[in-house]
């Protein structure tokens, strides 16, 4: 279990160096997929089971996915990735960086710890943020109306930004 | 653009604000502000120019750093003191955190190089709305939160009127001349916020009347530059009479409206203690009277040289309604003598 534990807590680190240090959007999205998968295996672990399906379900499946199909359109005939050496340098610099932050953060430790979900004894609670959006399902009103709204609006706004072949935005590029 | 389309923009932009106002929980709040943001971007991008993107690119950047500062200040705060409520905001850094962040969505010096580029690249009417309605959401929420540090809101105020004012001196283009001019006058508000609230909102409603008359004046007379305002008085010799009035009102000379802020501000904050504050930010506002003189100057104190044709079109009846313009230049030219009845009306 602690070897499963550090692999999946490499891995994060491993990933978010790899988001931040590659050029290319299409290894920074692999990278980001790396990220998400043992991020949301961490907090599945620790009880999040709900918040881990939802972000693998609508963040790499939805809009990940939607942002590689994008980027496909953008391909450059010479990518650079960890090959190169003033990337890998990058990332053992971002790497360093990490280290030298943990070295910094593990000298105040408290040891209070943020819970997903509090249970007691044998009786295992819901996660938060499954009742959260329970309620706001339940209970919410006009403000799921309002919210539903807005996510409908920012999907308008984009469509209305590149619309069309002569009349969006990036006609002029 | 298509009018579905206008409709649903310009309706979200009226529920975004609406939801922030009425909202006491950081949440809402937060989402009235991306509703906001969100809504105007493809109004902001309707030219389809190069310069007409920049701008919208940029006001999303910036709006979205400043909310997700917010966002950040909020859950900190929820996390130290257990309650998102927006008035019981109890800790001092995530305080300080939320007047920055907002400060950088209103376009608050030192946070303000934004403003004029952005407004640059739009047309007048949606600069119009990106300077009043815009201005609302934020304010209800700094008006909202509990007092902070005093240092910081007296140092975003004088700093904001001193950039407005000496930023402003250099600028020919007039769209970037009315956002200095927002920044100082913004500047102002913040100053008296933590002192008097009601005059915060007095002042913003008298720039609000203000500066949509100078847009709209812009709007009518089709001048994006000084030389082009020169040229202009032939269209309505009328406006032309009243634009210089107009803009020492928004210079805040007496007898005029624009007056009335500043001395309420200045009086609250000699009452306070604060005489020297209040002296070097009226100092400060001297700089902007002389760029809004220049334009008094350019528009009805000369006359440029010009053919004879161009000297006609007061001889056409245009069909542009002046209706709302009038009203605002007359409310921005004489309001000082109901002043009592005026502060009234924001005293709460």
């Amino acid at each position: 279990m602690k070897y499963l534990l550090f692999l999946l807590l490499f891995l994060l680190i491993l990933g978010v160096v790899g988001v931040a240090s590659n050029p290319s959007p299409g290894f920074a999205a692999l990278s980001l997929v790396m990220v998400a998968g043992s991020g949301c295996s961490l907090l599945a672990g620790q009880g999040g089971y709900f918040l881990a399906l939802i972000l693998f379900l609508i963040y790499l499946g939805g809009m990940l996915v939607v942002f590689a199909y994008s980027v496909a359109f953008t391909g450059s005939d010479y990518v650079e990735g960890w090959g190169t050496r003033r990337i890998s340098l990058a990332a053992a610099g971002y790497l360093l960086l990490v280290w030298g932050g943990g070295v910094i953060l593990s000298t105040n430790l408290n040891e209070e710890f943020w819970t997903v979900g509090a249970s007691f004894g044998e009786f295992v609670s819901l996660e938060y943020s499954l009742v959260g959006v329970a309620h706001l399902y339940m209970g919410g009103g006009w403000l799921l109306v309002a919210g539903a709204w807005a996510l409908l609006l920012v999907l308008l706004a984009v469509l209305e930004l590149v619309r069309g072949a002569s009349r969006g935005a990036v006609r002029v590029v | 653009m298509s009018p579905y389309m206008l409709i649903i923009l310009i309706f979200t932009l009226g529920l975004g604000t609406l939801i922030t106002l009425s909202s006491s929980h950081w949440l809402i709040a937060w989402m009235g502000l991306e509703l906001n943001t969100f809504a105007i971007l493809p109004l902001m991008a309707q030219q389809h120019s190069p310069r007409a993107m920049e701008a919208t690119i940029k006001y999303f950047i910036i709006q979205t750093t400043a909310a997700t500062m917010l966002l950040f200040a909020s859950v900190s705060n929820a996390w130290l003191s257990g309650q998102w409520e927006i008035q019981q905001m109890s800790h001092p850094t995530p305080l300080a955190l939320i007047t920055i962040a907002l400060a950088l969505k209103l376009g608050l010096a030192p946070m303000h190089a934004w403003f004029p580029e952005v407004l640059q690249g739009l047309n007048f009417s949606t600069g119009l709305i990106l300077s009043t309605w815009q201005k609302l959401a934020p304010f209800s929420l700094l008006l909202q939160i509990p007092p902070t540090s005093s240092f910081l809101l007296i140092t975003l105020g004088f700093i904001s009127v001193l950039m407005g004012g000496w930023g402003g001196l250099n600028q020919t283009q007039l769209r970037k001349i009315l956002g200095y001019s927002s920044i100082a006058h913004l500047g102002w508000m913040i100053l008296i916020m933590q002192y008097a609230p009601p005059l915060t909102l007095l002042a913003l409603t008298v720039y609000i009347v203000l500066t949509s008359s100078m847009f709209l004046t812009f709007l009518y007379n089709q001048a994006t530059n000084i030389n082009s305002l020169a040229i202009s008085w032939t269209k309505t010799p009328m406006l032309t009479a009243l634009t210089p009035l107009v803009l020492l009102s928004l210079g805040g000379l007496p007898p005029l409206t624009g007056f009335l802020p500043k001395w309420a501000i200045l009086q609250e904050l000699t009452k306070q203690g604060l005489t020297p504050v209040a002296a070097l930010t009226a100092l400060s506002a001297l700089l902007s009277l002389y760029f809004y003189l220049r334009l008094s100057y350019a528009t009805a104190l000369t006359t440029p040289p010009n053919n004879l044709p161009a000297t006609l079109p007061w001889r056409i009846i245009f069909k542009q309604p002046t209706t709302f313009l009038a009203v605002l230049i007359t409310m921005s030219l004489s309001l000082l003598p109901l002043s009592p009845s005026v502060m009234a009306f924001f005293t709460f």
